[in-house]
């Protein structure tokens, strides 16, 4: 069989789903019929791609597809060279720029689907790396593991349903809201893949000004406060981040005799106590209030509230992950030490300020996005309790979870921007009774209600259960896991109290309010972006292994890292003020590591000659 | 060796003749009887001949710019015939890098000024041979090596600022020339006090001469080092006037608002690199014995203190403002304070010179942008100046809000922008230097002050104008939108490629024993 047959064999299932989809529903325009189309055919591949392919089981002695090194760099910066290029659009046309809008976030898409065709196995995938600024030691350094290959999905699935939605309910200011939706999109994806701690900085800060145009340029009466908090929050955690990445740098500086901003070179960094916990708690600040964990998650309810649906759906979605993944990426990674020690503490503040208060202020919210927001808060103490315990079960659990939230919040803020649109109100007294005039969108409901509060077959059960379980038989949490995993598991049972105490007001009894007796059900742009988060609900709740089979062998690495910095950290003098550099693991793990300057080519030099160490070292030979 | 001092000098001498040519051109060239005021009266020759003048002045001073460059690539070290110069003129890598940095801030504002003062019909064409003679004197005072060098530049620069100040001949303008223009003789007075001591001390006038004979007086009692003491502080104060440093800014705030918008700028830019320059000359040549350089008992704490103020006291004023132009003179001294951290980290990081001559190459293309922006969403007779006239501005005039956002988010430090690199290369400094402090202390300002210019960013994008409120309308200008243009193409180009840019900036050393 030739190449190009079987290239038509194998778009055969995807024309198929592009017309089932495209057919089926009646008595639309020709536009939408195509539109349908598409989804369809790309949550078919979207599904293909995230089972192992059945042709690879056949033949298991095919080597696994070639990775393209450019992938990431296609990925990250479409969306922003399309945020670039939406700016030189005419701002006249706004149906020219969706569509240019939602064509880039596809194509994104379909690159990132692409990142599936590689089993995750330990060490780095699609890593690409070279020089951008070499007299600081910064590079352009991206790879993946199973850790960040969800993140990046995750936002790759999310963003376009967000524009989608955004595109339905915001008609003024398209072009704006195009630039801003691309280029957080860019930036979001960009910090998930960094390895280099300077690039991560980069991104991180670029996504703070889009955001902040969503939520005060489209957002609700208080927008400008929300945007306020918003910022301020962020950037006072990321600026201490950034005094300690300095540090840090300059500590292998003065230890390893160059400069350097990567994260594999700066794991190896051994701090002396204090700065190890000073440094420890500098990033730590910064990704808990983005997470953002109790106490510091005031600005999350008024940014969720005031945020426009489709900005609400990237923040919640992925966004506030963007705290947990930087904390097992670069706290977990970097800081082993502090951060076992500090476990123990922080993860009673996660169940006791995030699941049990987040959940009970939840329960007494009367506005339903607000209460969405404060679950959300509950959900992120789950995960970074997961993540705390530093056991297998617990972070694969915590990383499902992650994902898990990211649906079906972003389920959540889609639903409740539904009924806005159509009553502009969000109190849940207005309503009641609503399955009568609005049974698909109510089923939509109670179903994404049953994901978010884990009910099992749906995906929260999974990750909550694992997450549960993993705490249970903590190291790090010691005599208080038993504690805490009962009072995360309380908080499961809160979080039904409080979903299915409004999805009983809202949806069930008497249609109280004669407002409500005319509301229609869910239109078809509704339908669109709602169907692939269900999908995806029932696909992870049911085979969860494809997730985790992919993150498996990374989570491994991130505890082995997790133990060793532990370890050397504990090793340590706790009077010494010297830091050390472990030495160089080698291997899979270390591809990329950055080599000292002058020597990148060459053989090491022999370091006895005089030369050498002056080669070695042209930081050092200055006064 | 002529050719050496003629091509090694070649940026001043080029802006000092073509400073004389325009003063010639503006005394007998032939009035625009378009462009006259509306009451006809003839005020001077070059009446009307803003903008073509403002051309004239902007390319002498890029064809400086560019001619510093072409001096950098040649290597000052390599053209000795510069040593004649020598210890009056020191022209080294330091002093080229500033001077290119003058003579870009110079001609940013010079074309800001040429859209300005005809859009705002001022008729004093003497703006231009101002500015660059004004350029020239901080060019010298930048390679000044000799103390009676330093005292005729900084005084060339500064008269001529004073005199910009005033040139709108309204009450307040006045008021902001008088006051600055006591300030700075003020200033000027005890630096020379402090030249005077610092002579009767060791006997000798050129920096370098100074710092050996310091060292030689040494760890004495006698009243040799009292003397020292004395002068040291005479002239950080002096110095403190110029750059604006808190508590000796008052002047600032005033003189900015009061000003002509392209004259703040070229204040803002230029006078404040150019104080930076000497400073550092001043600190590290003549007090850069070990003694005076360490914690215990020199200049550090004091500057550090300095640093620690005026980013502190700016910040927090700076949010406070309602009035754009003034907030953005509130910037401009916590911008002091970070260069001041910069100054401090000299004394234990070979790195932070180039950090403060990178930090204020950043900080030039982005302020004369800002300043820039502010000028074009005003047009006659409705000159923006409060966050009010901005408001709700990036609906009608997205390009105008558009270019302001990225200047201000240059000066907020936010990457890929030109600000942030330099913020960095100026905390790296710091960190190295051991001064985490200082490091943490700066980088919680420059959260304050992120907050105040998303104020701004807030204002053009989320806000209504009021009711009734007389709208801004921007003007259309090809000078300023020129401007703007090569500002906004440096501060990405140095925040995403900044790496030719400091490598340069890290071998520009002042050649400290």
């Amino acid at each position: 069989m030739s190449p190009a047959t079987k290239a038509v064999f194998e778009l055969v299932p995807y024309l198929l789903a592009f017309g089932v989809g495209a057919l089926i529903p009646r008595r639309q325009g020709t536009l939408e019929r195509v539109a349908i189309g598409v989804v369809a055919a790309l949550s078919l591949a979207l599904v293909r791609g995230l089972w192992p392919a059945a042709a690879d089981a056949a033949t298991p002695a095919v080597a696994p597809p070639e990775e393209w090194p450019h992938l990431l760099n296609v990925i990250v910066f479409v969306p922003i060279l399309g945020a670039l290029f939406v700016l030189f659009l005419p701002r006249q046309t706004p149906a020219l720029l969706r569509r240019v809008t939602m064509g880039v976030l596809g194509l994104d898409l379909l690159a990132s689907l692409m990142l599936l065709r590689v089993p995750m196995s330990r060490g780095w995938h699609f890593q690409y790396v070279v020089d951008w600024l070499p007299s600081f030691g910064i590079r352009y350094h991206v790879a993946i593991d199973g850790v960040s290959l969800w993140m990046v999905l995750l936002s790759t699935v999310t963003t376009p349903i967000a524009a989608y939605v955004s595109f339905g309910s915001i008609k003024k200011r398209t072009k704006e809201l195009c630039f801003s939706i691309l280029l957080l999109h860019g930036a979001m994806l960009g910090a998930f893949v960094s390895l280099d701690l300077f690039l991560f900085y980069v991104f991180w800060e670029l996504m703070l000004v889009p955001m902040i145009i969503l939520i005060g340029v489209w957002g609700g009466v208080e927008k400008i406060k929300a945007a306020y908090k918003f910022f301020l929050y962020t950037m006072a955690g990321s600026v201490l981040m950034l005094a300690a990445i300095l540090y840090l740098v300059w500590t292998h500086k003065s230890l390893a005799g160059y400069a350097t901003f990567d994260y594999l070179a700066l794991a190896n960094v051994v701090l002396p106590r204090t700065a190890a916990w000073l440094c420890f708690g500098a990033f730590a600040l910064a990704f808990v209030i983005k997470v953002p964990m109790f106490p510091l998650h005031t600005w999350l309810p008024d940014a969720h509230v005031q945020a426009p649906t489709g900005g609400s759906i990237i923040l919640a979605a992925v966004l506030l992950k963007l705290g947990t993944y930087g904390y097992i990426r670069f706290c977990m990674g970097l800081f082993g030490g502090p951060a076992w020690s500090a476990a123990a503490n922080l993860a009673g503040l996660a169940v006791g300020g995030g699941i049990l208060y987040g959940a009970l202020v939840a329960w007494r919210q009367d506005d339903i996005k607000r209460l969405v927001a404060y679950s959300s808060v509950a959900h992120m103490g789950f995960v970074m309790l997961g993540l705390f315990s530093g056991t297998r079960p617990g972070v694969e659990g915590a990383i499902l979870q992650m994902v898990n939230h990211g649906i079906s919040t972003g389920a959540l803020f889609l639903l409740v921007g539904v009924i806005y649109d159509r009553r502009h109100t969000r109190e849940v007294r207005e309503f009641g009774g609503l399955a009568k005039v609005m049974p698909v969108y109510a089923a939509v409901f109670v179903l994404v209600t049953m994901s978010s509060i884990g009910v099992p077959g749906t995906n929260g059960f999974v990750g909550e259960f694992m997450i549960i379980m993993g705490t249970f038989v903590s190291l790090p949490l010691g005599s208080h896991g038993g504690l805490q995993a009962v009072l995360a598991a309380f908080g499961v049972i809160l979080a039904a109290v409080y979903m299915l105490a409004v999805v009983q007001k809202m949806f069930f009894g008497p249609l109280t309010n004669p407002k409500n007796a005319q509301l229609s059900d869910l239109n078809v742009r509704e339908t669109i972006a709602l169907a692939p988060l269900v999908a995806l609900i029932f696909i992870i709740g049911l085979f969860p292994s494809l997730f985790l089979e992919r993150t498996r062998d990374s989570v491994q690495v991130v505890l082995e890292r997790y133990t060793e910095g532990r370890k050397s950290f504990q090793e340590m003098d706790p009077s010494s003020t010297v830091a050390r550099l472990l030495p160089r693991r080698g291997g899979a793990l270390e591809t990329g590591y950055p080599e000292p300057p002058g020597q990148v080519d060459a053989k090491p030099p022999d370091p006895s000659t005089p030369e050498a160490e002056a080669a070695l070292d042209p930081q050092q030979g200055q006064p | 060796m002529t050719f050496d001092v003629v091509y090694g000098l070649s940026p001043l001498l080029v802006v000092a003749l073509g400073a004389l040519l325009l003063m010639l051109a503006e005394a007998f060239g032939k009035p625009n009887p378009q462009g006259l005021a509306p009451t006809g009266e003839v005020s001077d020759a070059g009446a009307g001949r803003a903008g073509e003048l403002g051309m004239g002045a902007a390319v002498v001073l890029f064809v400086g710019a560019a001619l510093s460059l072409g001096v950098w690539l040649a290597g000052p070290d390599n053209l000795v015939g510069l040593e004649l110069t020598r210890p009056y003129l020191i022209w080294d890598r330091f002093t080229v890098f500033v001077c290119f940095t003058l003579c870009l801030g110079g001609g940013l504002s010079c074309l800001l000024a040429g859209g300005y003062l005809t859009e705002h019909e001022i008729d004093r064409a003497e703006f231009f041979p101002l500015v660059l003679f004004s350029t020239v004197g901080a060019m010298a005072l930048a390679a000044a090596g000799e103390l009676l060098t330093l005292f005729v530049a900084l005084e060339t620069m500064s008269l001529g600022v004073y005199a910009l100040v005033g040139l709108r001949r309204t009450p307040r303008s006045s008021e902001a020339a008088l006051k600055y223009f006591l300030l700075g003789s003020f200033a000027a007075a005890l630096m020379l006090f402090g030249a005077a001591l610092l002579y009767g001390a060791t006997g000798r006038t050129d920096l370098a001469g100074i710092g050996q004979a310091i060292a030689a007086i040494g760890q004495g009692e006698g009243p040799g080092a009292a003397q020292v003491l004395i002068a040291l502080v005479l002239v950080v104060v002096g110095l403190a006037f110029k750059v604006s440093a808190v508590p000796f800014h008052m002047w600032t705030p005033d003189a900015y608002e009061g000003a002509p918008t392209p004259a703040t700028s070229y204040m803002a830019v230029a006078v404040k690199t150019a104080a930076f320059a000497v400073m550092v000359r001043v600190l590290l040549i003549a007090f850069g014995d070990e003694r005076l350089t360490s914690w215990a008992s020199g200049w550090p704490p004091v500057l550090a203190t300095l640093a620690v103020a005026s980013m502190t006291v700016a910040n927090l004023v700076a949010g406070r403002q309602s009035s754009v132009k003034r907030m953005l003179a509130y910037s401009s001294i916590a911008h002091a304070g970070y260069a001041l951290v910069a100054v401090v980290a000299t004394i234990r990081s070979p790195a932070a010179e180039g950090s403060i001559l990178f930090y204020l190459l950043t900080y030039t293309v982005s302020t004369a942008g800002a300043f820039g922006a502010l000028i074009l969403c005003g047009s006659r007779g409705k000159e923006a100046v409060s966050y009010e006239d901005l408001a709700g501005i990036a609906k009608r005039h997205p390009a105008a809000a558009m270019a302001f956002s990225l200047f201000l988010l240059s000066l907020a430090g936010v990457p890929p922008t030109a600000g942030f690199f330099g913020k960095l290369y100026v905390f790296q400094a710091a960190i190295d230097a051991e001064l985490y402090v200082l490091t943490v202390v700066g980088l919680l300002n420059s959260l304050v002050g992120a907050y105040y210019y998303l104020r701004v960013i807030v204002f053009m994008y989320m806000r209504e104008p009021a009711p009734g409120a007389t709208l801004a309308v921007p003007m259309r200008s090809g000078y300023v939108a020129s401007a703007l243009v090569i500002a906004a193409v440096l501060v990405i180009a140095l925040g995403v490629l900044p790496n030719v840019t400091l490598e340069w900036a890290a071998i520009a050393t002042v050649g400290r024993s």
